[in-house]
């Protein structure tokens, strides 16, 4: 860690946590609020957490801004000022959030050391991963390995969490019969829509790219930074990038909602379905070594690394999925009639 | 003045924190109150990863050379940022945009519904 490093990009992020709140226009808040994850990005990466700050800038930077952005379309940029009790609760905001301080600042004390070797959350579990992670499932990435198997439970109702948000969005936007269909304002214009050929054409040569390098970041989660969850988002914003240069219908014709659904509960069954073969095979849930009985040449370990990359495949689709789904119900208000 | 120094990491989360709350509580706006709901999670996540953090470690990848069980070498604990705070971070930060999705969704519901993202504004025609 390089503490000068340290210091200018914690500087940065808070001036933007602070101008992302203040500004008076929702766009310009969502294009800070994009800095902002960038910076957390650097930061992580500067504390050698890599896979969060790729994890950050797919997610966080990349589709939460398009999301705004999309959300900003449909609505409004003003941002208005609040007529009555306006002190009164900006004084009682401020009152809570310092008191909320204040206690994590007493609570501070008893923080391990920052940077410490002998932390509690560094003593127990966490050496036992770090040492045999190779041994035991010959993934030298600890992070994919804690994730996909030591872990998998967890991931596996992270996924499920996702696809949860994903049919909550389409839930409450969703709206199929016209009759239901209340007068909408006319979504707001960012710009004039006119076809661009020049951003038409680079996204297009775009595009197979991203989803090439999607693909090689799921496959390589075991060897660098990247999994399921980064290639899932970056193949998402694929879409995405089409939708924005050309159409919304685009995306439609590619990827239809009902893909979008089945393709996110394919992603979910993947992952419960080695799982539950996993449990057919003799072994626990999820423990991926009986896996060796099935597959041709391989060897217990290296069993775990397949099973591995047979979850990440299903967290990558159901992700992929559930992002496209979110941001076309988002975008089109849940009519899929026009949109960004 | 050591400690003060010692722990910015925490001085920062604590401080992006209290912004996040803020935000959520006193702006008036919904979809500024959805930022400051991003601001609070990914305060969260400086606080467990700079947990994770060691003094002049490496990323928690192992060095290996080509092939097959290439490493012989004993691994170093002290060597590896602990991956464990990484892995729920990881996780969280996608369970984020979907959370993110869900409300930027209900904020879209709303302004179907009374033509504002104001809360006051709201409020008015709920009464």
């Amino acid at each position: 860690m390089i503490w000068q490093l340290d210091f200018c990009v914690l500087t940065l992020i808070v001036i933007c946590a602070f101008a992302t709140i203040m500004v008076k226009d929702l766009l310009s808040a969502a294009i800070i609020f994009g800095a902002y994850s960038f910076l957390m990005c650097l930061l992580w990466t500067e504390m050698g957490a890599v896979d969060v700050a790729f994890t950050e800038a797919s997610v966080g930077a990349g589709v939460s801004t398009v999301l705004f952005f999309a959300a900003v379309y449909q609505t409004t940029r003003r941002v208005g000022v609040r007529k009555s009790g306006r002190m009164l609760s900006k004084a009682f905001a401020l009152v809570a959030a310092l008191l909320t301080g204040l206690v994590l600042v007493i609570a501070e004390a008893d923080f391990p050391g920052f940077g410490d070797i002998f932390t509690p959350a560094s003593l127990h579990v966490s050496p036992y991963y770090i040492t045999q992670t190779l041994h035991d499932t010959n993934v030298p990435n600890m992070v994919t390995s804690v994730l996909a198997d030591y872990r998998g439970f967890d991931t596996m109702f992270e996924t499920a969490v996702i696809f949860t948000a994903g049919l909550a969005v389409i839930a409450i936007l969703r709206r199929f019969k016209k009759e239901d269909r209340c007068d909408l304002p006319e979504p707001y214009v960012i710009s004039a829509g006119y076809p661009d050929t020049i951003i038409r054409f680079v996204a297009r040569q775009l595009v197979p790219f991203i989803q090439l390098f999607a693909l090689y970041v799921v496959a390589h989660g075991h060897h660098s930074p990247g999994g399921g969850f980064q290639g899932g988002v970056i193949l998402g914003a694929s879409f995405i990038l089409l939708a924005i240069s050309y159409d919304f219908k685009v995306v439609l014709g590619i990827m239809s909602e009902r893909w979008n659904v089945l393709l996110g509960n394919i992603g979910v069954l993947i992952y419960a379905g080695i799982g539950f073969l996993c449990l057919l095979l003799g072994a626990n849930f999820l423990d991926y070594s009986m896996l060796s009985k099935i597959l041709p040449a391989t060897d217990k370990i290296m069993a775990r690394s397949h099973g591995m990359l047979g979850i990440e495949i299903g967290v990558a689709i159901a992700v992929m999925a559930i992002v496209i789904s979110i941001y076309l119900n988002i975008v089109s208000h849940g009519k899929y009639d026009k949109g960004l | 003045m050591h400690a003060l120094i010692a722990d910015y990491n925490y001085w920062i989360y604590i401080l992006l924190m209290m912004i996040g709350l803020y935000a959520m509580l006193a702006k008036n706006n919904l979809v500024k109150k959805v930022i400051g709901m991003s601001i609070f999670q990914t305060a969260i996540i400086v606080f467990y990863v700079s947990i994770g953090a060691k003094e002049h470690a490496s990323i928690p990848i192992i060095a290996h050379g080509s092939g097959h069980g290439a490493v012989e070498a004993a691994i170093d604990v002290a060597h590896y940022a602990n991956p464990l705070p990484h892995v729920l971070m990881l996780t969280a930060i996608v369970v984020s945009v979907g959370t993110l999705g869900v409300a930027l969704a209900i904020c879209l519901g709303i302004h179907r519904r009374y033509n504002s993202l104001e809360e006051d504004e709201i409020q008015e025609q709920l009464q």
